[in-house]
């Protein structure tokens, strides 16, 4: 019940999309360009070999073009809307996070979901247009599918956590712009958005397996173009979940020492 | 003790580094940093009752919103207590959440993106107000603060004064027993800040309401509190009504009075005396710290003597806070 009766503030973002029209078609632009763009890329670097770091044009073109669609569950302009941490500290208005009677992370966490639901709606459609366009490739099997469609969720999971540390990290900086910016591109970067991560050298993946990127989209991303096998899956899906639950616990720390900090500043 | 608020000896102390000016100081700065101590609420009592509006005033910088954001629970105090409608707010803060409402001037607790009466809707959520008495409060609001015929349009289109009315209205939502107020008018134009005195009369009055406000328009002032405490760097210099306020900083009233017969015999009056005397026109002012205020003694004045016309010039409320707020300075060096 307590995490229910706050539920509408997981509306704030669809909502303040709708109201602007503007925003949802510079989306679609966006996105379209940025897809054809992909597609055409990966057709092209295939036109002379049949297959590269074991993975056919097929293949490839539907990674890349899942990793677009996916990256648009969460990359909304979130400034806009002025409901970031960052424009609160700013702004002051923190301070009311602290004066409801639901606690600031939980909101925090409604918000999250909310928009992330939204994003999906988006990569949904967007999915079932280039499937039926043939830009991408269905899954290989109904147990792929199933083993995808959970290690997205946990994928999304682990995102939401790595957004919810760089938010976090305001409370002590003030600012996080300049970690936002290392954070997508790592993000992009190490979880496959520019290029499927084997295509990139041994230290790089050594030290990406470090972190919490991986996790993110190159492993659901993997599984359902078949890069990494079904008998591989449940140790994938296991080191998700433990991502899930050792940066819940680093967050949920922060979140005490964030509302300390709050309380000795005075917003 | 319901809607009631308590404090007792409230203190908080901020820690802050200084800047030292220029380059060379930024660096020693960061290698040496000097710490600085800010007492900015030093040992405050007072008491609120329930249905009552208290202004708590005082130059910028006195503590004021300081002092606010202990009682919402926001800050912990340094030392000393508080209890507002029985809860101690810093220590339950989601419990103290229910029972208050907040409104910090400048600051808006709306949704930038969303039309207002979304925000409302959040908020009737949040606090779990049951939809048929958030449609009646929203008439309610709407009957003084006029809200409806901007409160579809979106926060991000709103002029300040809109604004901070539909802030009000979305402080007052879940119907909270205590209600805080820091600089609540500020930027509204004349009409617009006599719409929300009336709201706010009305809140007091005829809900019952505990008010505590702060402002620097003394006119405000003037229309809504009984009751103020004054307080100036972070110490508590007066709490009283407005005219113990009157009697103590402002005594520059006179009382011009034309006798009806020029050569009536005139002395002088409990706590009032007679500063000029010319033929039948007399001007009377106040004597020492008992003096009355302009409005018994106007009436000492008349009772007493018979005339055929009177004036009384007083030092506004703008007046006597200057003055209070000098002599606070004086006091505290
Ligand atoms: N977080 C903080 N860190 C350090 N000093 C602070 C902090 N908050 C307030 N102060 C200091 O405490 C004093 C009281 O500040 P406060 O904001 O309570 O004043 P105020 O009475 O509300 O003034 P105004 O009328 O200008 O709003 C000021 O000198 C201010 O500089
Ligand atoms: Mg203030």
């Amino acid at each position: 019940m307590a995490t229910l009766h706050g539920w509408r503030a997981a509306r704030v973002t669809p909502l303040g999309e709708l109201y602007t029209p503007p925003r949802i078609t510079a989306a679609v632009l966006r996105l379209t360009v940025q897809i054809v763009l992909v597609a055409s890329l990966w057709h092209g670097l295939y036109a002379h070999t049949g297959t590269t770091a074991g993975l056919t044009r097929d293949q490839a073109v539907t990674y890349a073009v899942l990793a677009v669609l996916a990256s648009r569950l969460r990359e909304l302009d979130q400034y806009a809307a002025r409901d970031t941490v960052v424009q609160h500290l700013h702004y002051g208005t923190i301070v009311y996070w602290y004066l409801r009677p639901l606690p600031p992370h939980r909101y925090y966490a409604l918000r999250a979901l909310g928009e992330q639901l939204y994003g999906f709606a988006w990569a949904l459609t967007g999915y079932v247009i280039c499937l039926a366009a043939g830009v991408v490739e269905p899954p290989g099997s109904a147990a792929v599918t199933g083993v995808f469609a959970l290690s997205l969720l946990l994928g999304q999971w682990v995102l939401y956590y790595v957004m919810l540390l760089i938010d976090q990290l305001c409370f002590w900086t003030l600012r996080n712009d300049a970690a936002i910016m290392i954070l997508i591109f790592a993000q992009n970067l190490l979880s496959g958005v520019y290029a499927p991560l084997w295509f990139f050298p041994d230290w790089f993946l050594t030290l990406s397996a470090f972190l919490p990127f991986q996790a993110t989209l190159s492993v659901p991303l993997s599984l359902y173009v078949g890069r990494i096998p079904l008998s591989d899956a449940g140790a994938q899906l296991a080191l998700q979940a433990a991502w899930v639950v050792a940066l819940s616990l680093v967050t949920r720390f922060l979140w005490r020492r964030a509302a300390r900090r709050v309380v000795s500043q005075g917003g | 003790m319901i809607g009631s608020i308590e404090v007792r000896g409230l203190s908080r102390t901020f820690h802050t580094t200084v800047r030292r000016p220029g380059f060379t100081g930024a660096l020693r700065s960061l290698v040496n940093p000097e710490r600085a101590v800010k007492h900015a609420v030093s040992d405050i009592t007072f008491d609120v009752s329930q249905g009552e509006l208290l202004a708590l005033l005082g130059p910028n910088g006195a503590g004021k919103s300081t002092t606010i954001k202990m009682l919402t629970g926001i800050l912990t105090p340094t030392s000393g207590e508080a209890r507002v409608a029985g809860v101690v707010p810093y220590r339950e803060r989601e419990r103290n959440a229910r029972n208050i409402g907040a409104v910090f001037g400048q600051r808006t607790q709306l949704w930038w993106d969303l039309p207002v009466r979304e925000s409302f809707a959040i908020l009737r959520d949040i606090y779990e107000v049951p939809r048929a008495e958030h449609a009646a409060r929203l008439r309610e609001f709407d009957d003084i603060l006029e809200l409806s015929t901007f409160w579809d349009t979106r926060v991000r289109h709103l002029s300040l004064g809109q604004r901070v009315r539909c802030d009000l209205a979305a402080a007052l939502l879940h119907d909270p027993m205590v209600v805080f107020l820091d600089e609540p008018t500020i930027g509204m134009d004349v009409v617009v800040k006599e719409q929300v005195r009336e709201f706010l009369r009305h809140q007091v009055e005829e809900r019952g309401r505990t008010v505590l406000l702060t402002t620097h328009d003394m006119t405000e002032v003037e229309r809504l509190a009984e009751r103020v405490v004054l307080i100036n760097h972070g110490r508590l210099v007066l709490d009283g009504t407005l005219d113990e306020i009157r009697r103590r900083f402002g005594s520059t009233w006179q009382v011009r009075a034309t006798l009806a017969d020029p050569h009536t015999p005139v002395g002088p009056l409990p706590g009032i005396v007679l500063v000029r005397r010319d033929g039948p026109q007399v001007v009377f002012g106040p004597d020492g710290p008992a003096a009355p205020t302009v409005h018994t003694a106007l009436k000492l004045v008349i009772e007493r003597y018979e005339v055929t016309g009177v004036a009384v010039d007083e030092a506004d409320l703008e007046d006597v806070m200057r003055a209070a707020y000098v002599h606070a300075n004086a006091e505290a060096v």
